[in-house]
């Protein structure tokens, strides 16, 4: 099926999947990425995610709508489009029994790389992903980060146009985390497209050209990070505020020149407001006019953050533990 | 077919590196080579007449070859596998996904040759005498491999259909009405009638009476026969529908 973009490395229209029970893991979702951009997928655990990642290599037919990988249809021609790309899924696929050098070798031969070339390519993807010294090692005895290296490692034996990488860096230490962005870049430096799925914001952020926001099946936000940020428009006050106060606190700053938006969150408010410094005095009288007791109060440009509180109504779960780990080891 | 032999390579790696596995399916065969033979050889002397003048262990040995090789071990690789995930990353290649299944089954041929050929060697040196020297050896180990090569497909199918290591572990229960009820501790005509009615209508007991046949007679060629036939027979049924199971699995 020929599609509108006909440069798109992935395309999909109205995907759905709709599992057994009922349970609509994907719902219509439409999609293009354009050949050579990182694209990312953001979303919290059963968004559908995954699901979206099987259908487009070939792992899951969809239930109804269509999807092209590399020009070819997913369904029609699931054998030429498993030719065209590498998967690194969220399980980390590895034969615990055999080495990291084996499991590249017998890889490169499921590609028809045989012989002394598979031998080459798999010591310069050793090289690559820094396991050269791991390589006789049975891959049981990997740490989690090792893992996840030789499984993208093993991605890409045959050099994919697409790669589809299905949360990456989720469990990983933040120096491992950091390890994998490098390959993702280098990766993508050396031609290919990458669609990774994850529930980070500031990989999301930092990693991709473009990203969708999916949340329960359905893409609710998509466009570049500075797009999507600057569609926020305006600066974000944040007020510590008691959650008994919330309420008190909205009637006291009904009708304050500029206020958007007001989102109550645990543990403080955020306030979607045109001029952020011009407006913290005029905050600051009302709360205290109402004796309403506050604490730290700031002023910032919206981050992606603030995008996936607007589209979702909600922050990203798991996101505040991932960034404190992140800090307690930097 | 590269295919097929990189996966069979791998499977039989995995097997020498986790011999864990395989042990223990032989401690079975032994153990009732060694016991049966301990407990009735005062019942079935050399002078009996379905021993032409052998041990009872050249009557049971046939029976041990079959404990040996009947094993659920490649569908419980193949659950490991699915449970892993590196399954899927099989499914992603650009492979035939028949070759998944080759690779496996290439994996128990080896395995079914050098399990059936240390029993047999047991057996030889309990007393065992091939009457068909060491021609009918070889067939013999060969015939026990590949009847481990067909009864392995039910442990890949139900691996496939079930994907949970629980049901694929208790897969090997039917292990017993396939081996038990058959001509297993005496022949035919010595069993009950319901006991022989039930050996009968079994497929496996005619290939115990082709192998015991190459121990105890000789080169009887119409028992050999029906012993391949149904060999070959639950091989092709148990493969194909493994093969059909993984043709459309997840669709």
């Amino acid at each position: 099926m020929n599609h509108d973009a006909p440069n798109a490395a992935i395309a999909a229209r109205a995907l759905r999947r709709t599992f057994k029970g009922g349970i609509e893991a994907v719902r219509d979702i439409d999609l293009t990425v354009s050949a050579g951009e990182v694209f990312g997928f953001l979303g919290p655990n059963g968004a559908g995610k995954t699901t979206t990642v099987r259908m487009l290599c070939t792992l899951l037919p969809p239930t109804a709508g269509s999807a092209t990988v590399a020009g070819l249809d997913v369904v029609k021609d699931a054998a030429a489009v498993r030719r065209r790309i590498g998967v690194a899924l969220q399980e980390i696929g590895l034969d615990p029994v055999q080495t990291g050098r084996e499991l590249l070798e017998l890889q490169c031969g499921l590609y028809g790389i045989t012989g002394e070339r598979a031998r080459e390519r798999a010591e310069a993807l050793l090289e690559l992903v820094g396991l050269t010294e791991a390589a006789t090692r049975r891959t049981k005895t990997y740490s989690g980060g090792m893992k996840r290296r030789l499984d993208l490692a093993s991605a890409l034996v045959h050099s994919p146009d697409v790669l589809f990488l299905d949360e990456p860096t989720t469990g990983l230490d933040p120096a491992s985390r950091l390890t994998i962005w490098d390959e993702v870049r280098r990766i993508n430096d050396g031609g290919s497209t990458v669609f990774l799925t994850t529930q980070y914001l500031e990989e999301a952020d930092k990693l991709c050209d473009r990203l969708a926001i999916i949340d329960n099946g359905q893409i609710v936000a998509e466009g570049t990070p500075e797009q999507l940020k600057a569609e926020m428009g305006h600066d974000v006050v944040s007020l510590s505020v008691n959650g008994d106060h919330a309420t008190a606190t909205e009637t006291a700053l009904a009708g304050l020149a500029g206020l958007e938006r007001v989102m109550v969150e645990p543990g403080g408010i955020a306030l979607y407001v045109e001029d952020g410094a011009g407006s913290i005095a005029e905050i600051v009288r009302r709360l205290e006019r109402e004796q309403i007791p506050t604490g730290p109060i700031s002023v910032a440009a919206p981050a992606l953050n603030d995008v996936f509180l607007k589209a979702t109504g909600r922050r990203l779960e798991g996101q505040e533990s991932a960034q404190q780990s992140a800090e307690a080891s930097t | 077919m590269t295919e097929v032999l990189l996966l069979g390579r791998r499977a039989t790696r995995e097997i020498i590196r986790y011999p864990e596995a395989t042990i223990p399916t032989l401690f079975i065969p032994l153990f009732f080579l060694v016991v049966n033979i301990g407990q009735v050889s005062k019942t079935f002397p050399s002078t009996t007449p379905f021993l032409k003048g052998q041990g009872y262990v050249a009557f049971q040995l046939p029976v041990s070859l079959m404990f040996a090789v009947a094993t659920a071990t490649s569908g419980l690789a193949l659950v490991t596998e699915i449970d892993l995930g590196y399954f899927d990353k099989l499914l992603v290649a650009p492979i035939r996904r028949s070759s998944i299944i080759f690779g496996r089954l290439t994996a128990d041929l080896v395995r079914g040759i050098a399990t059936s050929a240390l029993v047999l060697l047991v057996g030889i040196a309990l007393g065992a005498r091939i009457q068909t020297g060491v021609a009918g050896a070889l067939v013999i180990v060969l015939l026990s491999a590949m009847f481990g090569v067909a009864y392995a497909g039910f442990g890949l199918l139900v691996a496939l259909r079930t994907r949970n290591v629980q049901a694929t572990q208790s897969s090997f229960l039917l292990f017993f009405p396939l081996l038990f009820l058959t001509p297993n501790f005496v022949p035919f005509d010595r069993l009950s009638p319901l006991m022989e009615t039930l050996a009968r209508i079994n497929p496996v007991s005619y290939v115990i009476v082709g192998l015991r046949s190459l121990v105890i007679n000789g080169w009887v060629l119409g028992q050999l026969a029906v012993a391949v036939l149904v060999i070959v027979g639950l091989g092709l049924v148990l493969t194909g529908l493994s093969l059909r199971v993984i043709a459309t699995y997840d669709r």
